[in-house]
């Protein structure tokens, strides 16, 4: 019994220290292959475009919102009410026109 | 790097990465002290070594040095990036983020830093991040595959498919035309069978399509191009081919349900609530009757017709289905076909027919019509299964008939014994179930399963102390083997939680809840590694399901039951705090001097009894650890282990609050979600929350009963409110004033009206009565009589059952549970709530909660239910509350079991 048990114990842990080696490989340093440089160069230069306008867009709607009047002291009842960030009752407020029961309205669906 | 020493001490330090890299850290910690000897301050070797060191689980040094060495050091890369790795390796990520940010302010364009700071950003879904990093890192590499696929793959995370699919061909024309080289045929394979998935997945099912086919020699894994293709042949309405090739598909695995669900949808006989007209069929059935001649051996073939065949001709497939299965005695055969039982009439056709089949098997010794006979186990599978039947229609008695002659016929089948639990619990008495599934255990003490069954019946009778006994049998605790928490087993730590806060224990109870919570939190770290790995391996398809897993991970049941389990301990905390030290001890006071050292006495011999066998259990398990491997592997002593400190928290809402948030992010669909954020946010007294529950509640089930309760509660509760005086008050006023119209219920009517109207909508069900007449007690307390009497007035209807050849009534045994707590507390009726008692006990006679006189309470012992299988040598335990483990006899033969498979 116990050099069956030692045996077993002995394959155990060989298969275990084999496993957990490979799992320990999952997370080793490798050096990365190699391509070639001149397509890819080519490559490159047809992945950038059509970037600028949606960023065009983005930035007019940055400066709608930003240009609303909003009272600051809602801003401090709706996140304390609801929990959120503060940002994004802001965010909220600023979207509905400074209404902040519009805004609450918009949050709790 | 090392920039600031002279050559030789430059070329240690590069050693000391590399050993860092190649996790060579005593090799490392050597150079790093080479260094130190010369030059004590140097920042960066202090990092490095810190880091090293916390590699070696030797984390308070690490900090320590990393934080010398940046101090030394604060202009230096390589000091704030160590100090972002070392706050990873402890799972600090935004600590880390912020330290990464730091090094690329001193060098912009460091690879391994964005490198880095991309894994943070993919773990923490910072998605915008994530695709300005791998650009970063494509425009500084473009020559590294890598790096384009990270690109790609980033886009498609952050929802733009279709430029992850102009990334991924601007990368294929970097590529010659013969490539890719033998041993890369599977990654480019796997990277092409990515990018058609992500043309099919936004919207480009004909190119997806072409390109497949134009690829098709260059992808390796065969079964998944033709399932791409097939899926993609769907999508374009391309029926035809679709079903040859699904056809090709069941010749590769005639036992895939999604193939012959396929092949359906291409025949167009594909519904979604399984419902066919005649034609259909008949349709239908020439089409696997023809299928079952070519895959005669496929048992999906045979299942399928099941659903979708009705009446006569269902009766004739199900008994042809069923009779060899009896012959062949499939246990599982019940959960095979009970999917069947919730289709109109079927259950009364298998009931009819397995009756039938019982009769003759009895009379004749054969099924009838046939003049062979049938071995004898074929009567007790039936028995077996007919016992199941009456199980799920809910006529215990009967089940329990069948199952007895069952056991009487043959007392050596297990399944027999974990059948009769099952009703048995069902029906109401836990404390005879326990004892039945141990019974079962016993008769096979290797059987991990009826271990683990027999262990969830003694928690369901609150038996945990015997549980964790029993479920230790099958855990060693130790270095290779793991307890329950390592292995992560949620049933038991759910079930265990569960037992302990309905014994009131809410420490322990908490400590098991949470436990699930840690597993959660412990799978969505363990996605971290496979953010490099996946990228590099190019299992992209699968990389970016894992993600989409690990997204929803926190929907599962399990989670759910844990955090909805932690949160009723938190709300049962904040109603009842815990007691004070010092009440404690005036409480003391108050008694006898003389009782009084002597409980103080007790007190003290009971924390040294229970230091003294936390330290052995220490001092074991160390020693097993340091003996059975090399390295030594220290398991931290958990300092809690029964949760008393968990049960100490200053603010029992906030902490329900966080699982509440996760609840309501991930299972908003779930009506128990919005019943707790109603009840925390209720005492957190945010009106405004607790109307948001209000309102989902509604949206998801208007009708029920607890839906109702809450709506009502809440505007009785506004209507209660003081007129607001400060702004905050005004707005949520302002807010409550716009969104009361949109609550239906309440048009132009009081909450008394609406709570009648309600009342009139559901007479005739139990539970919604006994919603109203708790409402009508909170809205009118002087009408309490009258709410009573709702309740006890009420009729329990005998409904017909499909299955169950007569009528059932219509009460659930919990409803009724819940219903007499309701009586003997918020009504506080006890008279009331005593003749409640005494009506259930007669239409629950196994019911051990209301004392029905076949339950093991009645009996005084769950012997009883047991007493007939006493041959087998098993020792019936006594489970009147005898929580040790009722023989030692039991362990030794396990040992001698064991000793048998050497």
């Amino acid at each position: 019994m116990e050099a069956g048990d030692e045996a077993l114990e002995m394959v155990d842990s060989k298969d275990l220290q084999q496993q957990s080696k490979a799992l320990d490989k999952l997370t080793d340093h490798v050096e990365d292959r190699q391509l070639d440089s001149s397509r890819v160069q080519t490559a490159m230069a047809s992945i950038y475009a059509s970037k600028e306008a949606d960023l065009q867009a983005m930035r007019m709607r940055e400066k709608e919102l930003a240009a609303v009047k909003i009272n600051a002291a809602d801003i401090d009842i709706i996140a304390n009410e609801l929990e959120v960030d503060k940002k994004v009752a802001e965010r909220t407020l600023r979207e509905h026109k400074g209404d902040a029961v519009a805004a609450i309205r918009h949050l709790l669906n | 790097m090392g920039a600031s020493l002279p050559p030789k001490e430059a070329n240690l330090f590069k050693l000391i990465v590399k050993s860092y890299e190649t996790k060579q850290y005593k090799k490392g910690l050597k150079a790093a002290d080479t260094i130190l000897k010369k030059f004590p301050d140097h920042g960066e070797t202090l990092a490095m070594k810190g880091l090293t060191l916390n590699c070696m689980d030797r984390k308070s040094e690490a900090y320590e040095l990393v934080r010398l060495g940046l101090k030394n050091d604060l202009k230096s890369h390589v000091c704030w990036h160590v100090y972002g790795l070392l706050y990873r390796s402890d799972r600090e990520y935004r600590e880390a983020i912020k330290c990464y940010r730091n090094a690329l302010r001193i060098d912009p364009d460091n690879i391994e830093i964005l490198r880095d700071l991309s894994l943070l950003q993919a773990q923490m879904r910072d998605l915008e991040g994530f695709v300005e990093t791998r650009q970063q890192l494509l425009t500084l590499k473009p020559n590294h595959r890598m790096n384009w696929i990270g690109f790609a793959v980033a886009h498609h995370l952050n929802s733009n498919g279709s430029k992850a699919v102009d990334i991924l061909e601007a990368y294929e024309g970097t590529l010659d035309d013969d490539y890719p080289p033998e041993n890369e045929r599977c990654e480019h394979g796997e990277m092409l069978l990515y990018k058609i998935s992500l043309l099919e997945e936004c919207g480009f099912p004909e190119r997806a399509l072409e390109e497949l086919h134009k690829k098709e020699s260059k992808m390796v894994d065969k079964l998944a191009f033709k399932e791409q293709e097939v899926s993609i042949l769907l999508k374009l309405g391309r029926f035809e081919e679709g079903e040859r090739l699904f056809r090709v598909l069941l010749t590769m695995n005639p036992d895939n349900y999604r193939y012959y669900e396929g092949l359906q949808r291409c025949l167009g006989l594909c519904s979604e609530n399984g419902q066919y007209t005649a034609d259909e069929i008949d349709r239908l059935e020439t089409l696997y009757r023809a299928l079952a001649q070519q895959y005669n051996r496929s048992s999906a073939v045979k299942r399928i017709p099941l659903d979708f065949l009705r009446d006569d001709k269902f009766r004739e497939a199900a008994e042809n289905y069923i009779r060899p299965l009896l012959t062949k005695g499939v246990p599982s055969l019940f959960s095979d076909l009970h999917p069947l039982y919730d289709h109109p009439g079927k259950a009364d056709i298998l009931g009819e027919l397995v009756l039938k089949l019982e009769q003759s098997l009895k009379s004749t010794g054969g099924y009838p019509g046939s003049v062979e006979k049938e071995p004898p186990s074929t009567l007790m599978w039936t028995l077996f299964y007919l016992a199941q039947h009456y199980d799920r229609c809910g006529k215990y008695d009967i089940a329990l008939t069948k199952i007895d002659e069952a056991i009487e016929h043959t007392p050596t089948v297990i399944d027999l014994y974990s059948v009769k639990s099952r009703v048995l619990k069902h029906a109401g008495d836990l404390t005879a179930a326990a004892a039945l599934a141990d019974e079962a255990r016993c008769m096979d003490l290797a059987d991990r399963y009826v271990n683990s069954e027999c262990v969830k019946r003694m928690l369901q009778a609150d038996q945990v102390t015997l549980a964790e006994k029993t479920a230790v049998l099958f855990t060693k605790d130790g270095d290779q083997h793991n307890n329950l928490y390592d292995m992560q087993c949620m049933w038991y730590e759910l079930a265990s939680g569960e037992s302990y806060f309905r014994q009131g224990e809410l420490g322990r109870a908490l400590k098991k809840f949470l436990a699930v919570e840690k597993h959660y939190a412990d799978i969505t770290e363990d996605q971290f590694d496979f953010h490099s790995y996946c990228l590099r391996k190019m299992t992209l398809r699968t990389y970016v399901e894992m993600l989409k897993f690990q997204d929803r991970l926190h929907s599962h049941a399990y989670f759910r039951k844990a955090a909805c389990g932690a949160i009723r301990c938190y709300l049962k905390l904040y109603d009842s705090p815990l007691k004070s030290a010092s009440e404690e001890d005036d409480e003391m006071s108050k008694l006898p001097p003389s009782q009084k050292k002597k409980l103080k006495q007790k007190l003290r011999k009971a924390e040294a009894r229970a230091k003294k066998e936390a330290d052995v259990k220490n001092e074991e398990s160390n020693a097993a650890n340091v003996t059975k491997s090399g390295k030594r592997h220290v398991k931290p002593v958990d300092p809690d282990p029964h949760g008393e400190k968990l049960i100490q928290i200053e603010d029992p809402l906030a902490e329900a609050s966080k699982y509440l948030k996760l609840l309501l992010k991930h299972s908003s669909d779930c009506l128990e979600t919005h019943l707790l954020s109603f009840e925390v946010n209720m005492r957190k007294q945010k009106i405004l929350l607790a109307l948001q529950a209000i309102k989902y509640l509604m949206r998801l089930d208007a009708d029920d009963p607890k839906s109702h309760l809450c709506l009502i509660k809440f505007f009785h509760k506004i209507d209660s409110l003081p007129t607001p005086v400060t702004d905050t008050e005004k707005l949520i006023w302002g807010v409550l004033e716009a969104e009361r119209p949109t609550f239906s219920q309440l048009h132009g009517k009081s909450l008394i009206d609406a709570n009648n109207t309600f009342l009139e909508k559901h007479r005739e069900s139990l539970m919604h009565r006994a919603a109203v007449a708790e409402l009508l007690y909170v809205l009118e307390p002087n009408k309490k009589a009258e709410a009573v009497k709702l309740i006890l007035d009420s009729a329990n209807d005998l409904v017909p059952i499909d299955g169950a050849q007569g009528n059932v009534s219509s009460w659930k045994l919990n409803d009724c549970i819940t219903v007499h707590k309701l009586l003997e507390t918020t009504l506080a009726d006890r008279d009331a709530a005593s003749r409640w008692k005494v009506r259930c006990a007669e239409y629950f006679s196994y019911s051990i909660y209301f004392g029905g006189i076949q339950s093991s309470a009645a009996t005084s012992s769950a012997n009883n239910q047991i007493q007939k299988s006493a041959a087998n040598g098993a020792v019936g335990l006594n489970a009147d509350g005898d929580s040790s483990l009722s023989s030692n006899g039991r362990l030794e033969k396990l040992n001698a079991l064991k000793d048998l498979h050497i």
